[in-house]
């Protein structure tokens, strides 16, 4: 790979460019469908870019309080994790951009860097909102995390390899594997609720309780880039469960694998947009049990089948 | 007008996030501010979002007479506001005072003390009216002025 077809992969295609235009259209499905299932009419399609264009042109304010280089670098580093992760999934091929044996717990801990940065942003801006908002937020990573990880790593165990290419390539060759999965997938989605901080697990920005939890100081520019991360994350979180527990029509024409990919993206955020519609907000204590004790055990059962079915065949 | 100015100018009137922030009302043009956004009425159609903080928002939907307890944190929150911002000031008693005016604890209208952009008379201003007067409000800025 060329210096020039490198830029153009991080910046245009499938990086910066493609993955922020997946996002602001993600984040109006998942608005639209919010509203139809409210029985609204719901926003138009620009509205995610014409919110991202205003808080561009909106006045920059730093708290006096703020640690300044912390407050002000949170949310570039929030998109760069988000981007970077992006790199390593597998879309509709095969095979990601950048595939290497380990690049599953590489994404994983990428996918965590903006949980993070809104801790620290919110820690470092000193208002009183946006310190509960950001420990609630780290408070939160600690439940949802060890159920995502483990419902992520059981289709690894089952193909035997901690690349996602590897894992893709396996499920491909072995197509009446996939549905064994099909737990993980549940436990997945649920905990990119709290991951993706959407109700029932939007504890940390709780508006109601705590104004806007770690962006309550944050406007303008820096809290376009948080927006654009949260809706980045979703999409980047959306694929890589897409590619890992639907790994079917792969080696389709491109044009059909394009659409195909759409297709799984789109379902995934319906199911999303309306778990978030069904549920309404828990209390943090509520959240920390229910990942503990229903979560992690549905979890570890995946993985007791899936080393079960791997003795089997 | 640039084409960058143009088009920041295009996502200031699609996107208006409001606060709602009452100066003293009597509460029933904040229930009619919220009936305004529930799905009945469906705000979100013109990218109205209720925020909870005064940083994220674009126009303050101000209710009720400015009280001389809430002047000093009427201004405050005004300035926490980043720019560009609006005030809109909805009901009979925010535009003028109403009842309230010349009441020994209340200092009139909240043009007394914050810029507004926009008046919506009414007591209280019903939903239709506050949808209409964002509406011509959002349009004063398509024409620039």
């Amino acid at each position: 790979m060329t210096a020039g077809t490198a830029v153009l992969h991080i910046l245009v295609f499938p990086g910066f460019l493609f993955l922020a235009v997946l996002g602001l259209a993600g984040e109006f499905v998942d608005r639209k469908l919010y509203a139809r299932f409210q029985n609204r009419v719901g926003p138009p399609w620009f509205q995610p870019l014409a919110d991202f264009v205003k808080l561009l042109g909106k006045e920059n304010v730093v708290p006096e309080e703020a640690d300044r280089p912390i407050f002000k670098l949170a949310p570039v580093f929030a998109l760069a994790a988000v981007l970077a992760a992006f790199l390593y999934i597998p879309l509709w091929g095969p095979k990601s951009l950048l595939p290497f044996d380990g690049d599953l717990i590489v994404v994983l801990y990428l996918l965590l860097i903006p949980t993070v940065t809104f801790f620290l942003g919110g820690w470092t801006s000193s208002s009183v909102f946006a310190t509960l908002g950001a420990l609630r937020a780290i408070t939160q990573v600690f439940a949802y995390e060890i159920p995502l990880f483990v419902a992520l790593l059981a289709p690894a165990l089952l193909a035997n390899t901690w690349s996602i290419s590897g894992i893709v390539h396996y499920y491909s060759a072995h197509p009446a594997l996939w549905p064994v999965n099909l737990i993980g997938l549940c436990v997945a989605m649920v905990t990119l609720l709290g991951k993706l901080e959407r109700v029932p697990f939007d504890i940390p920005e709780a508006e109601t309780e705590i104004v806007a939890g770690s962006f309550t100081e944050y406007s303008g520019r820096r809290l376009a880039f948080f927006r654009l991360a949260v809706d980045c994350e979703a999409i980047v979180a959306v694929s890589l469960v897409a590619a890992i527990f639907l790994p079917f029509g792969l080696g389709l024409a491109p044009w059909a694998g394009v659409l195909l990919y759409l297709a799984k993206v789109l379902f995934l955020l319906a199911v999303l947009a309306l778990l978030r519609t069904l549920f309404a907000r828990l209390r943090i204590d509520q959240m920390i049990a229910f990942c503990w004790k229903v979560m992690a055990p549905i979890a570890f059962l995946q993985i007791l089948i899936n080393l079960v079915v791997r003795e089997l065949i | 007008m640039s084409l960058v100015h143009r088009v920041v100018r295009w996502g200031q009137r699609k996107s208006p996030w409001i606060l709602h922030f009452n100066t003293g009302a009597c509460n029933a043009c904040d229930i009619e501010i919220i009936a305004a956004l529930t799905p009945r009425f469906d705000l979100e159609r013109f990218g109205v979002l209720l925020k909870g903080t005064p940083r994220h928002c674009d126009i303050m939907a101000c209710s009720g007479p400015v009280t001389l307890q809430i002047e000093s944190r009427i201004r405050r929150i005004y300035e926490q506001v980043p720019e560009p911002k609006l005030v809109v000031a909805v009901g009979t008693c925010a535009t003028s005072g109403g009842v309230f005016d010349g009441l020994y604890n209340v200092k009139s209208g909240i043009d007394k003390v914050i810029p507004v952009a926009a008046y919506i008379p009414g007591c209280p201003a019903s939903p239709q009216a506050i949808i209409d007067g964002f509406a011509k409000l959002l349009k004063t800025l398509e024409e620039g002025k």
